[in-house]
């Protein structure tokens, strides 16, 4: 058995050299190919799998204004930046023309920027920010997203119009102090980080009493969150009056814990999200979900493809995007309640 | 030898020798089909025989090797080890804390000029080490499985690591701002390589793994250590009674894993540049499958380091070509799963047939 193992490990590189040598022809004329590759940060993620969804479909409808042909190429971090860094690699080492990043790990985009540089690939970043510093190592950086702290702005704001039109209804022990529990994105996350700190900030520089009962991190899942809420119910049962989720996804784990625990739609705490994904519209409809913020899934998947149609046509970006500082294309947040619900239906 | 007998062993020869094609074809298998399937892809998408994708190809094999290299002995003496990836994530944290650039705008120590590049190596390595030891003390001591041991290690590691992003200044965020020492030493590139490449960058990392695998190669064919560990994966009472120190080759093997590991997480700090709780997560899965496709055997015992290197390669030629010839990255885990059957089943006919 000994043996036998040397000579076929000598084959593979005999055989890789051997194609070497037929390599380079000319690829196919005709309609032009543009190769696009996304890489997720995590696909199960609601409101991620909405901006590809949107993406896909408006690649769709580019081909048939252009008549190109679009190869978008989606690959799924599934939360490890290491697993997110090697398919970047395989992506430039397959000749993708752009790659657009929902980056793992916000701190991390260096290396990512590095790589597209040495290829000459724009690199499009989107909903999870780098650092400033990252982004200005290349000028064929991008991000496309929106102001995270305006999200805790509006999603506070919610609560505080409900605070202020009637605080009793929200004031389940009657102690005239807004008692909150705050279920938290992925620790370290800056869009978490911010939206905690800017909802409540909201209330409190209006002079509304609130009293942090608890916090901790759900890593933006509604499983996690679930058990977070039941965990809380129990532990503060009655005093909970409001739930800040900092995404959609927790907020629905948190109405899913408190419908489990036997509560009814009236019983329910003051329950807030951030996101507006499908599911939790249909939530602010039932009137489990009190409001959320909406997040611009489409409005992110059309700055994307506004700038790689600039890239394709090798015109000006700026022309094609409004940016700010050259390379901060930002969505506006919108506040969803039941009130104006029918407009994001 | 009688003159019958010489003949009676030629007919068995003849005979035997389609057999034997077959036996070659079937024990080379996984080979031959990744040839195939090199050559597949190479006609469907001819990038993926450029130079810089090969280099990445390289590159990536590079990077998830000392793991593997590691593990392998783990796997020799009929264990396991589940606490790779949190060993990695550890010392990742660890090195990356050590050495952010003075400049860093979050920086764990604040008062902490970077060290010496290597005297960091030197430290995660001994971190690395020292909770292989652990690893080992607690299966030789109380001859507790190492499935059971490292997965419990592995989470006391994980709150470790948890506390240390705590730390200092940091407050769990991820651990940014490297030192630019550090970022060289592992994913610079010397110019006189360059030159040679034709401007195409080597990480040093690269060298880095090749070293070690030469070390390792060292370590198991040419050491004592190395012949007690594979005589002790084959049959531990034979060694034990041939006069195998049992308790310290099998701390040994699992501090030398402990190192390995702690190299790599040295290397993931600077080449994923990603420092949180989740670096290094599940990289013990990738290590294990590429040690059983190279055919070292859960059996005990059996193993070589070539075999290693051409695990990890595989599986990274699986994930680099299949996305060149646009297959749905879905199908990918059951492409990689069923080559590990496919290849632990071979691995074990060969063992029924020796029986």
């Amino acid at each position: 058995m000994k043996q036998r193992f040397p000579l076929s490990y000598l084959l593979l590189p005999v055989l890789l050299l051997a194609l070497l040598l037929p390599a380079g022809c000319g690829r196919d004329a005709g309609i032009q190919t543009v190769r696009v590759g996304v890489a997720l940060y995590q696909q199960e993620d609601t409101f991620i799998s909405t901006v590809a969804q949107n993406l896909e479909l408006l690649a769709r409808e580019e081909e048939l204004a252009r008549t190109i042909k679009m190869n978008l190429t989606l690959a799924d971090g599934r939360g490890s930046q290491s697993t997110q860094n090697d398919q970047v690699d395989r992506f430039l080492a397959q000749g993708c023309d752009i790659i657009c990043v929902n980056i793992v790990d916000r701190t991390a985009a260096a290396v990512i920027i590095d790589k597209a540089q040495a290829a000459d690939v724009p690199v499009i970043f989107f909903n999870r920010e780098p650092v400033m510093e990252d982004l200005a190592r290349w000028e064929h950086a991008y991000y496309v997203g929106s102001k995270a702290e305006q999200a805790g702005r509006l999603q506070g704001g919610i609560v505080k119009n409900a605070w202020q039109a009637d605080a009793a209804a929200l004031d389940q022990n009657g102690d005239g102090v807004l008692q909150y529990v705050m279920l938290e994105g992925e620790p370290g996350h800056q869009d978490a980080l911010l939206r905690t700190e800017y909802s409540i900030q909201t209330l409190t520089q209006d002079g509304i009493p609130v009293e942090k009962l608890a916090n901790d991190t759900a890593n933006w899942q509604r499983g996690q969150a679930s058990l977070r809420m039941s965990q809380w119910l129990e532990e503060f049962h009655g005093q909970i009056d409001v739930v800040f989720a900092n995404n959609d996804d927790m907020a629905l784990g948190a109405i899913d814990a408190c419908l489990s625990a036997g509560m009814d739609t009236a019983s329910l705490p003051f329950i807030v999200g951030v996101d507006a994904t499908p599911p939790a519209l249909a939530a602010v409809a039932e009137g489990t979900l009190k409001g959320t913020v909406q997040n611009d899934a489409a409005g992110q998947a059309e700055k994307i493809l506004d700038l790689i149609g600039a890239f394709i046509d090798g015109t000006p970006v700026e022309d094609a995007v409004e940016l700010e500082d050259g390379k901060y294309a930002w969505l506006p947040y919108t506040t969803v309640t039941a009130d104006n619900l029918d407009a994001f239906l | 030898m009688s003159k019958e007998s010489k003949n009676l062993q030629e007919t068995a020869r003849a005979f035997g020798g389609a057999k034997r094609v077959g036996d070659i074809l079937l024990n080379n298998a996984l080979i031959i089909i990744m040839v195939i399937a090199v050559i597949y892809i190479a006609f469907r998408n001819q990038n993926f025989i450029k130079a810089a994708s090969i280099i990445n190809i390289l590159a990536q094999t590079c990077a998830y090797l000392p793991v593997a290299l590691g593990v392998g002995g783990c796997i020799v003496l009929t264990g396991t080890d589940l606490s790779a990836g949190r060993i990695v994530g550890l010392t990742a944290c660890i090195s990356a804390s050590l050495l952010q650039a003075v400049t860093a705008s979050s920086k764990m120590w604040v008062n902490l000029t970077p060290p010496p590049v290597l005297l960091v190596l030197v430290i995660a390595m001994v971190i690395g080490a020292a909770i292989g030891a652990f690893n080992g003390f607690f299966v030789a001591k109380f001859k507790l499985h190492p499935f059971i041991v490292t997965l419990a290690s592995q989470l006391i590691i994980y709150t470790f690591l948890l506390l240390y992003m705590k730390a200092g200044n940091n407050g769990g965020m991820a651990i940014s701002g490297l030192d630019k020492s550090y970022s060289d030493f592992i994913t610079g590139c010397p110019q006189f390589i360059k030159n040679l490449t034709g401007g195409i960058t080597i990480p040093n990392y690269v060298w880095i793994s090749l070293l070690l695998t030469v070390v390792m190669w060292f370590i198991w064919n040419k050491t004592t250590f190395g012949k007690n560990m594979f005589a002790l994966g084959a049959n531990e009472e034979a060694a034990r009674v041939s006069g195998v120190n049992v308790f310290a080759t099998t701390v040994l093997v699992f501090a030398l894993a402990g190192a390995m590991y702690a190299v790599t997480g040295f290397i993931e700090g600077a080449r994923v540049a990603s420092n949180t709780a989740n670096t290094g997560l599940n990289y013990e899965s990738d290590a294990i499958a590429a040690c059983v496709i190279g055919g070292v055997s859960f059996v005990g015992g059996i193993g070589k380091i070539r075999g290693v290197v051409i695990g990890v390669l595989m599986l990274r030629l699986i994930f680099v070509g299949l996305n060149m010839v646009g297959v749905n990255q879905d199908l990918f885990y059951v492409i990689k799963g069923g080559i590990i059957l496919f290849a632990c089943a071979l691995d074990m006919r060969k063992y029924l047939v020796k029986k």
